[in-house]
Formats: structure tokens, sequence, C-alpha cells
């Protein structure tokens, strides 16, 4: 008798548990850089995906079920976010993942969630491999790489100077290095001639030893990807030494921001950079976006904060086109999945896990940023060039 | 690129110029070192850390709100004044000790550190930035040029050009080329040797703020600036000819014009290699550099 009650109640336990897994919130674990060098852009990160789990929730959350956000600081260091990504998924169960900043942590933390058979993805890495040679079937990616940042500003500078001839300066470590290769060789696809290639120690102070093979080099457009500091100390100093002069200066699209525009201050004008984010795209989605953004934050909302904003979306209609949050069902449902982020309708392809954007080429004209042109996602987002899956 | 004018004219002339500007600064620095060693025989290893309080100097100087101009004027004085203390307070006491040079290299390095970290909890590890007191930029021979760095080069070249004067031609440079020549000679003629000993060492240091005072704007202040910037001055010492006012100022000018021209060849991160490969070689041909000592020169 007391054994069949034993059973009776267990059975109402198990049941129970499952029945409140179906109906409890969905966690999504968010491993991103809350502390250190790069705490700014994991800020814009947790309010782009506090406004839309808050909106997501009001509206009745997912499938029924709200959305619950678990953060856990990665310091900008891949071992660290590993290590929280493993006790996210191992401790807290969370069905989803996201946040990652640094490329070297969304590709570590894409291995933890292979590991855990769990799906995650990144708003704000940009190291083309990461859907590219070292693609996961368990990492997407919804913010624009590398390669499409330099198709947007290459078309621009086809465009407007034809047969250019640029002179590349980058600080010299991987992300230099990758975002010049990456503009040189789209550039040099459109017609221009590279006359000169230098790279400068990170925290470098006095640029003017590089300027005689600039000016040996006699280019009318100059790319750099230098940032933070950097941009303000170059830019200073090219402007005081005439350097600009009748020069197009282009960058990466981390080269001028908000953060360092006032610093820069008149030497930023006229500079041109691609990106996949402009707070005046012209759309009634964005501007309800910046709205709301700017009313919770009183901020304005910059690419990482957007993309972070949209991947919640992503989640929301592959879930529900899956009818369930398992893993296999998620994946088939995001491959190819079209939704809905204030940057207009982004399409995921579904052969390398890359979302399909327009992008723009942006300008600084009167301490503003303002969209000088765009290139459409079929003609930015360039070849597939995953081979795992 | 076109004609060779032209490239003269557009390209080698405004590098070369901009290589004067730092060449002046680094003279200044070698010039301190140099004349240190010459008549005391001590090789500052604290030096650069002068030339960062130097630089430190402007920045409280100009957060108390007072001009750029009176900094300059300044800043030597407190250096001298620093310089004279640590010269009577730490390095005479070792100075009469068989193993003079290990130690006061010793004690120099342990200023050093301790210099250094002490700017690093007063003012904090990350640098600061110096508004340049002039502004605006002159066109020369068709670059253009900011008129704070020709100012640099004029008022370096000045000082640089004063301090020959004062110890060619000047009854004070002679009594100090003296002392340096034979300590004891001089000391039984009636010369205060240690006095000179002292104010010497405090010149040295005070030449080492100025370096300091006029680099801030351009370099920006940080605490490890002295370290980065003494390897150079020591170099051109060392190539010039420890203890040779001629040799540091010949040295130091040729070689940060052959970092510059180099630049328009190779990547300006290689200048410090350069620098350092030309002095293993001067050292290997001539080890004790291309001109003689301050007071057998």
């Amino acid at each position: 008798m007391k054994t069949n009650k034993l059973v009776a109640i267990m059975a109402l336990a198990g049941l129970s548990t499952v029945a409140l897994a179906q109906n409890g919130p969905i966690r999504i674990g968010v491993v991103t850089p809350l502390t250190g060098t790069y705490a700014g852009i994991g800020e814009q990160v947790k309010w782009g995906l506090n406004l839309a789990a808050k909106e997501i929730n009001a509206s009745g959350g997912v499938m029924g079920r709200q959305i619950e956000l678990m953060y856990e600081d990665e310091e900008a260091n891949p071992s660290v976010a590993v290590q929280k990504a493993e006790k996210l998924f191992q401790t807290s169960k969370v069905d989803f993942l996201t946040g990652t900043v640094n490329s070297g942590s969304t590709l570590a933390v894409g291995q933890v969630a292979e590991r855990n058979n769990k799906l995650m993805a990144t708003t704000v890495s940009f190291a083309d491999s990461i859907t590219g040679e070292r693609c996961s079937p368990n990492v997407f990616r919804v913010n624009a790489r590398a390669g499409m940042q330099s198709a947007a500003l290459a078309a621009w500078v086809a465009s407007t100077k034809p047969g250019a001839q640029v002179f590349y300066l980058g600080p010299d470590y991987e992300m230099g290095r990758s975002t010049v290769a990456a503009f040189k060789s789209a550039a040099e696809g459109k017609g221009a001639k590279s006359v000169g290639e230098l790279f400068a120690p990170l925290d470098n102070k006095d640029y003017s030893p590089f300027f005689g093979q600039i000016r040996s080099g006699k280019p009318n457009v100059l790319y750099t990807s230098v940032a933070g500091n950097d941009t303000v100390r170059l830019f200073s100093q090219m402007a005081e030494f005439g350097v600009s002069r009748n020069v197009q200066i282009v960058g990466a699209s981390g080269t001028v921001t908000g953060q360092n525009l006032t610093a820069i201050g008149k030497a930023a004008e006229g500079f041109v950079t691609g990106a996949g984010y402009s707070t005046l795209i012209d759309s009634p989605e964005n501007k309800k976006f910046v709205e709301a953004f700017k009313a919770e934050n009183k901020a304005d909302p910059d690419l990482y904060g957007a993309d972070s904003y949209g991947v919640l979306f992503l989640y929301k209609a592959a879930v529900e086109k899956a009818k369930s949050t398992e893993t296999d069902k998620v994946r088939t449902a995001i491959r190819d999945l079209k939704w809905s982020t204030p940057q207009g309708v982004k399409t995921m392809r579904g052969g390398d896990h890359q979302a399909m954007q327009d992008m723009y080429a942006i300008i600084v004209k009167n301490g503003k940023f303002e969209i000088q042109s765009k290139v459409s996602a079929a003609d930015a987002i360039g070849p597939d060039t995953c081979t795992k899956f | 690129m076109t004609s060779i004018l032209e490239w003269l004219q557009f390209v080698l002339a405004p590098q070369s110029i901009n290589g004067l500007s730092i060449g002046v600064a680094v003279v200044l620095m070698a010039l301190g070192l140099t004349i240190i060693f010459g008549l005391l025989d001590v090789i500052n290893m604290a030096h650069g850390e002068c030339y960062a309080l130097g630089a430190y100097a402007v920045v409280i100087i100009l957060g108390m709100g007072v001009s750029f101009w009176w900094a300059l004027v300044l800043t030597p004085i407190i250096m001298g004044v620093m310089g004279y203390a640590m010269e009577r307070g730490l390095i005479q006491r070792v100075f009469h000790s068989k193993d003079r040079h290990t130690l006061t290299l010793l004690l120099t390095f342990g200023m050093a550190t301790v210099m250094e970290d002490a700017i690093k909890i007063v003012f904090g590890a990350n640098p600061r930035s110096v508004e340049a007191p002039v502004t605006g930029a002159t066109e020369l021979f068709g670059s253009f040029f900011p008129n704070y760095r020709l100012f640099v080069m004029l008022l370096g070249g000045a000082i640089i050009v004063s301090v020959w004067l004062l110890v060619f031609r000047t009854s004070i440079g002679a009594i100090v080329r003296a002392a340096a020549h034979d300590k004891d000679m001089s000391a039984s003629l009636g010369i205060p040797v240690s006095r000179v000993y002292a104010l010497t060492f405090a010149f040295g240091v005070a030449l080492a703020g100025i370096a300091g005072v006029l680099l801030a704007p351009i370099y920006s202040v940080f605490p490890t600036m002295g370290r980065d910037f003494v390897l150079m001055a020591f170099s051109v010492v060392i190539i010039g000819g420890m203890g040779s006012i001629k040799g540091a100022v010949i040295a130091g000018l040729v070689l940060t014009q052959i970092q510059s021209i180099s630049s328009l060849l190779i990547s300006p991160v290689w200048n410090d290699t350069l620098l350092f490969g030309i002095m293993v070689i001067v050292l290997m041909w001539r080890p004790q550099g291309l001109f003689g000592k301050l007071g057998h020169a």
C-alpha cells in the first residue's frame, strides 16, 4: 500500500516537473563582457537584449512562455567565456545562448554549445571565420561580418573615386590586419590600386614617422582600422601635418563611433565607413526601436544594441515555426528563416548560418553620422565558404 | 612617383624636418646623460624617470591653471633641486667606495624603479594628454608642419647651443671640465669638487626635465614614458662617446635623421631596432664611441 502511494506521488512529481518545463520560462544565457576593455559594447548588448525581452514578454512571450535572460560576465576573455557558458548550459540549463563579443569567445563558446547540443548566436563578433572556415552547426551570426562591411565601403569608394589609389594603415594585431586584408581585397576587386600598407602598434602615440610613406605613395584614399584613442591621435596628427588634405579617409566600422567622435572633432569630418546599422535608417520599425531604446536607456542604440535586440526576435520566430525549443527542430527552423528587425527583413542563410542584410556607407558630416549609400544584402553577403554542414 | 625634385621637396624634406624635432629632444636627453657620465663617471639609470617627472610637472602645473610657459621655466628649476638632492643624499654616499661603478648603477636603477612606481600610484597608469601651447601649422617648402614642433626644434636648438657655450666658453664650464679631467688637482686648486659634482648632476637632470616638458604635448604623458625614451638616449650617448658633448649632439641628430629616412623605405616600427643595431656595430668597431670623453675631448 505504502509503495503504491510512493510510486503515485513520484509519478505525479515527475509529470508536474515535465509539465513545468513545458510551461516555465525559456531561459536564455547571455555571456557578454560586463567589465574590462569591451564593457561599453557589453552594455549596448545588454540594453538591446533587455528591451527585446521586455517587448516579447509583454506581448505574451514565446509560445506562451516568458523569456528569462541570465547574464554572466565574460570579461572579454575567451577562457572565462567558456567557463561561464558551461555553467549556463549545465547548471542553469539554458535553452539558448548569446552575447559573446570577442571573436575568440564566440568561436570557443561555439564548441561548448556543440558539446551541450544547444544553439548559440553572436550579435557582435565580426571575424569572417565564424561563419566561414570555422563555422559550426550550433553557431549563428545575426550581425554583419567584416567582409560585408568591406563590401559596402568598397562599393562606395568605387562609385565616388573610380580607380582610387589606396593606402592602408592599421593597428598591428589580428583585428587590424584582418580588416585591412578584407578591405584591400574588396577594393582591389573593384579596380582600386594599393599604394602602401603600414601597421602601427596599438596605442601608438606619434604617427608622424608613418606619414613619410603616405606622402610618398600619394594616395587619394586612406583606409584605417585604428580605434578608440588611436583614432583621435591619428586623425588629429594627420590634420596637423596636412596629410589628410585632398585624401578621402575611410575606415572600419569601429574606427569612429559615438564614443570618440567628440574627441576627434573637426578632423573626423568626411570620414566614411561601412556598417550594418544606423539610427537614421528610415523605416517605421527602426524609428520605433530607436525611440523605445532611448526612452529606456537615455542613449542612442548602436549596431551592437540593434543586433542584440534582433536576435531574440529571431529565436522567437524560429521556436514558433518549429513549435518546440528542441535544438534540432529549432536549427532546422532557423535555417533560411526571414525575420523582421530594425534594419528591415533579414534572412539567415542556411548554408553558413550568416544573416544577410543591407549594408550602408555612412559618412560623418557636421559632427553627425549620415547615410550615404546602400548595398543590397545579396551583393554584400559574399560566397558561402562553410563546408562543415 | 614623378620627378626626383618633387620627391625631395614633398617627401624627404618633411620627413627630415620632422626627424629634427625628435632629434633635438633626444639630444637634450643625451646631453644630460653624457655630462653626468663625463664628470661623475655615473651612469644615471634614473634619467628616463627624470624626463617623465618633467612631463608630469607640466601636468601638475597646467592642472593648477598656470600656463605652459611657466612650466617651461619652473620645471628645470624643480628638477635641478631634485637632482641636487639625489646626488648629495644618495650618490655621494657610495661615491668613495671601491665598487663605485656597480653601486651607482644599482642605486640609480633602484631610484628609477621607485620613481616610476611612485608616478603610477600618484597619477594612475592611464596616459594623460597635454595641450600644445602653440597651435596651428605653417607651410614650409610646400608641406605643413605643426607650429609646436617647429617651436620645439628652435627652442631645443637654442638650449643645445647654450649648453655648448656654457661648457666650452665660460669659466664655469672650464671648472667642470677641469674637475672631470683631474679631480684631485682641481680640488687642490680650490675648486669645491663635491659641490661641482652635485650641481652638474642637477644640471643633467634639469636637461632631462626640459626634454620631458617639450615632448609632453607630442607623446602624451604616461608612467613608462621614461623607460622607452631613455633607451634611445643611451644609444646616442654610447655611439657618440660617453662623456662627449660633441658626440651626443652629432650622434643624436644623425641617428634620428637615419631613422626618419629609413621610415620611408621600411615600417617605422623598426626604428628602435635600427638604432640598437647601429649601436652594436659601433661598439664592435669602436667601443669608446665616435668621440672622446668630456675631460679628455
